[in-house]
């Protein structure tokens, strides 16, 4: 039987208040997905639940040369977004495969990184697009890159005090290549077995459909500011350094994808779980990330 | 203990709860509204869905304190006899009840989809009851019933 308390901040700074007050013993409730089925499987019971999905936490702000998503907006209010939809494609196509209907209603984008599960969906969208969070106490704020925000599985730098306020994402290139892929046991509300996103800049390259293209120099002359993403299988989500390197100023042929593809999958330090065995999870990353750029150059 | 204030199907209550209750505990163990079942309580096979405030949530993983001053809607609020929705006639209609378990959520799920798409394609229909599961793999007819209520109401 649970004693808990139960907060409903109507502010930021009360929200921020509360969590400096019990600290560690503080659980920031916004959807509730992860937390309420943790409480439901009495994974855990909740000392003090801060809740915080009407403080004023909920907005998209589209500030030119980045979008700003408040840390408790629901991933289907991201899905409705115009701005999203226009200026960040690959997180509106990433977020499409979160969950289902009713959980994408309230689970929120700051309780998917909050709870930092090496599976969680918003990462791989958020990882490529090089996003940071805002975490706010009452001493302050910081912007920490969100790649140096994961230390493990369900665990942040986010300190017991901090707040999850916003997540700002660069508004990347018009022109900017990507591609998302999700791999799970179904098609719909289910967690990763590894989901990938590859998103570079390219310069040159024969037309689509050409001659040139299909007999395949190279699909692009050179590639910059690539980022090679895959979730599940490695303690946190995982920027696959190596294989974006290997991008980095290259030109991008067939011999370049299988090199990426297999170099990212080297990258992985996947576990046997319920979902896949790490055999299959390394081999499927490799297949993934070549299918992407696949997809990129088709 | 807490006091929960909330409106179920037009009708206002004031309820206690704990910091960790959930909606569908106060739905069937205070209310006595059992139309929402109990199914995995992880937020996954959709048997409790039901509308907060016209958005379908899934009441076993919905904290009770987070609906405070909300309306709920439970498939007893959205038709009764004598006066059934369109899609409670059009699930009679098409067979699309087996067992019978999972469609009041399926149900709310439908009513969510035509609230806001009120002529869905069949693949908008699929992807509205993603969250919701037929043990019995009825999914077939639950669809044409859906299709066909879409089609009554324009």
């Amino acid at each position: 039987m649970s004693g808990g308390e139960f907060y409903r901040a109507s502010s930021v700074q009360e929200a921020l208040d509360l969590l400096a007050k019990y600290g560690a013993k503080a659980h920031v409730l916004a959807g509730g997905t992860d937390i309420m089925v943790k409480v439901n499987r009495r994974q855990l019971a909740p000392e003090v639940l801060v809740y915080i999905g009407e403080c004023g936490l909920n907005y998209i702000k589209d500030l030119g040369d980045k979008v700003v998503i408040g840390g408790a907006t629901p991933f289907a209010e991201i899905l409705r977004s115009d701005v999203v939809k226009q200026k960040l494609p690959l997180l509106a196509e990433a977020v499409k495969h979160i969950g289902t209907p009713a959980i994408r209603n309230v689970g929120t984008i700051g309780g998917n990184l909050v709870t930092a599960s090496p599976a969680a969906d918003s990462s791989v969208p958020l990882l490529a697009l090089g996003a940071s969070v805002k975490l706010a106490s009452k001493s302050g704020e910081r912007v920490v890159p969100l790649e140096a925000f994961f230390k493990g599985p369900g665990e942040t730098v986010r300190k017991p005090d901090e707040l999850l306020v916003e997540v700002i994402i660069p508004v990347p290139d018009k022109d900017v290549k990507f591609a998302y892929h999700k791999i799970g046991r179904r098609k719909a509300g289910t967690l990763s077995v590894v989901a990938g996103a590859v998103i570079f800049k390219a310069e040159g390259g024969a037309p689509r459909g050409t001659a040139i293209a299909r007999d395949q120099a190279c699909y692009f002359e050179k590639c910059s500011q690539a980022r090679v993403v895959l979730n599940a299988v490695a303690p946190t989500p995982l920027v696959a350094k190596k294989a974006s390197a290997l991008l980095e100023g290259s030109a991008l042929d067939a011999e370049l994808i299988a090199k990426v593809a297999k170099t990212a999958a080297e990258e992985t330090s996947p576990i046997d779980d319920v979902r896949a065995s790490a055999w299959y999870r390394r081999q499927a990353s490799e297949g993934l990330v070549k299918s992407l750029l696949e997809r990129i150059v088709a | 203990m807490y006091t929960l204030e909330l409106k179920v199907n037009g009708r206002a209550y004031k309820v206690e709860v704990k910091a960790t209750t959930t909606l569908l505990q106060v739905l069937r163990e205070k209310l006595g509204i059992t139309g929402p079942k109990v199914g995995c309580e992880t937020g996954d096979c959709g048997a409790c869905s039901v509308l907060v405030n016209g958005k379908l949530v899934k009441a076993c993983i919905t904290n009770a304190l987070t609906v405070h001053g909300k309306e709920v809607l439970t498939v007893e609020g959205l038709g009764r006899p004598g006066a059934f929705h369109p899609l409670q006639l059009a699930f009679h209609e098409h067979y699309a009840a087996q067992c019978g378990f999972c469609t009041p959520g399926m149900l709310m799920a439908a009513k969510a989809l035509l609230d806001e798409n009120p002529k869905p394609t069949r693949d908008e229909v699929k992807e509205a009851l993603s969250g919701n599961l037929c043990r019995c793999t009825g999914y077939v007819k639950i669809v044409d019933a859906i299709m066909a209520a879409a089609g009554e109401k324009a």
